[in-house]
């Protein structure tokens, strides 16, 4: 009977549990995603052509492999390279999450930014230039700030894909929301009911961040 | 120190090994985006239509499908799958985990699908439609000869980057236990516990297919996609998004 899961079932705690796991995943990832994104672009445009190879490198590396594959190589791999996270289990696990997801979005965040930096009319940047602010200065004070209008709505979009995309982490053992889901499936065996109850938590993080993307965009888009 | 195991990936039957994942990877991404795309193409006009019965249900199913995680999807399909089938196809019916797979992939990309093209139809110029209709042709007639063929035609180098996603993807149906590349990986990995090698180089075989099929969506992007077009695929995951600057 759909809903007698409440009653019966005592382990119910695991989805507010995973639920937290879940934002703090995204939020920690999206900000780590951010920074690594920024330096990534920066390095894109660079006047010198070794730091703009890398910078593609990275891009296209982490946006043409599988977010599996990469959580997979931080999971398994990167311990016999020398790289533990923690000594602890579960800190293991969620760091290597939180370095995967920021790493495989950093490079769609990347070419946000980028976007958003080749935007910003060039005669801005020669008059910084001219007068007399160095390339470093010039990136902090004239081309970052004027490229964040841009960079705002589709930043959005990718932190609603980042929601969705921890639910990856469940494959290497961090107990987020999917994770409370298979648990409780696993023991009660009511599919619909547990699978349904994780779909309407996702629902209830992405659709308002959906909703707050398009009003972004429609008032942005007004401002331009 | 462990010792070093690349020697395996110039064993033949490893390679082979290899090879009927790759095969799996490809079946797997070939067989969603078809179904996906029949899907998708009705519930895009489902979207577009005016009767509010209609157009309802599909935003429903495609903003709500859109919003959760596919590996969610798959998941579930690889469950009850089978249950889902059993009232039409009777008692004895199993879904393979293979096409589980696919329902799974299928249901999640046709609401993008849907999307794209649904910003195909909406960035024609409305004249196309209004002179078909014009012209004596019915809704249906100005849909199948006129709207159709070009929003179609815009949506080439989408799909295409669509596709590079959903082989993405299909990494994610290796939890349900179909043998796809990625699995082929982690088999060959707690057989001789060699996980550097052997992630690299089923990431190498990721890329590049995925990023010969990127580079191919770039070329056949004449122009500028148009804007409400990026924004979905963005949101969706989509590998390229055409060009950041016209």
């Amino acid at each position: 009977m759909p809903g007698g899961i409440i009653f019966e079932f005592p382990d119910l705690y695991l989805f507010p549990s995973g639920l937290w796991l879940t934002i703090q995943l995204s939020v920690i990832s999206l900000l780590g995603s951010v920074v690594i994104g920024t330096f990534v672009a920066i390095a894109r445009i660079s006047p010198l052509a070794p730091l703009r190879w890398i910078g593609t490198g990275f891009v296209e590396f982490f946006r043409n492999t599988p977010l599996l594959v990469q959580l997979f190589f931080l999971f398994f791999a990167a311990p016999l390279i020398g790289i533990r996270f923690s000594d602890d289990a579960f800190e293991f696990n969620f760091r290597a999450a939180l370095l995967g997801l920021s790493l495989y979005h950093a490079a769609y965040v990347a070419e946000i930014v980028r976007g958003g930096l080749l935007g910003v009319d060039k005669g801005q940047l020669e008059a910084a230039r001219s007068l007399g602010l160095s390339y470093p200065q010039m990136l902090r004070f004239i081309q970052l700030p004027q490229s964040f209008r841009a960079i705002i709505p589709p930043l959005g979009n990718i932190a609603i894909a980042l929601v969705k995309n921890t639910s990856l982490a469940t494959t290497i053992g961090v107990a987020e929301l999917l994770n409370a889901g298979d648990i409780v499936e696993s023991r009660t065996f009511r599919t619909v009911e547990a699978y349904g109850a994780v779909a309407l938590l996702y629902l209830v993080l992405t659709l308002p961040m959906g909703a707050g993307v398009n009003w972004l965009e429609r008032r942005l888009a007004v401002a331009r | 120190m462990r010792p070093d195991t690349w020697y395996l990936f110039v064993d033949p039957a490893i390679l082979r090994f290899f090879g009927t994942g790759l095969l799996d990877t490809l079946m797997l991404s070939i067989a969603a985006i078809a179904v996906s795309f029949a899907v998708g193409l009705l519930f895009a006009l489902l979207r577009l239509s005016t009767r509010w019965y209609l157009r309802w249900p599909a935003i429903a199913y495609i903003e709500s499908i859109r919003a959760l995680p596919v590996l969610l999807l798959i998941v579930y399909f690889g469950i009850k799958g089978s249950g889902l089938f059993k009232p039409f196809l009777g008692e004895d019916f199993e879904l393979s985990r293979f096409w589980a797979g696919v329902l799974g992939l299928a249901m999640y990309t046709s609401a993008i699908l849907a999307e794209i093209i649904r910003a195909g139809i909406v960035s024609l110029p409305r004249g196309q439609t209004e002179a078909a209709r014009a012209l004596g042709l019915s809704y249906p007639r100005t849909m199948r000869y006129v709207i159709l063929p070009q929003a179609l035609r815009l949506m080439v180098p989408a799909m295409v980057s669509q596709l590079t996603t959903i082989i993405k993807d299909t990494s994610l149906v290796g939890t349900i236990g179909v043998s796809e590349l990625l699995r082929q990986g982690r088999t060959l990995y707690t057989t001789y516990f060699n996980p550097i090698e052997v992630f690299l180089f089923v990431a190498v075989i990721y890329f590049v297919i995925c990023f010969t099929l990127s580079q191919l969506s770039r070329r056949l992007e004449l122009g500028r996609a148009p804007r409400a077009l990026r924004e979905i695929q963005l949101r969706d995951q989509v590998a390229q998004f055409g060009r950041t600057r016209p």
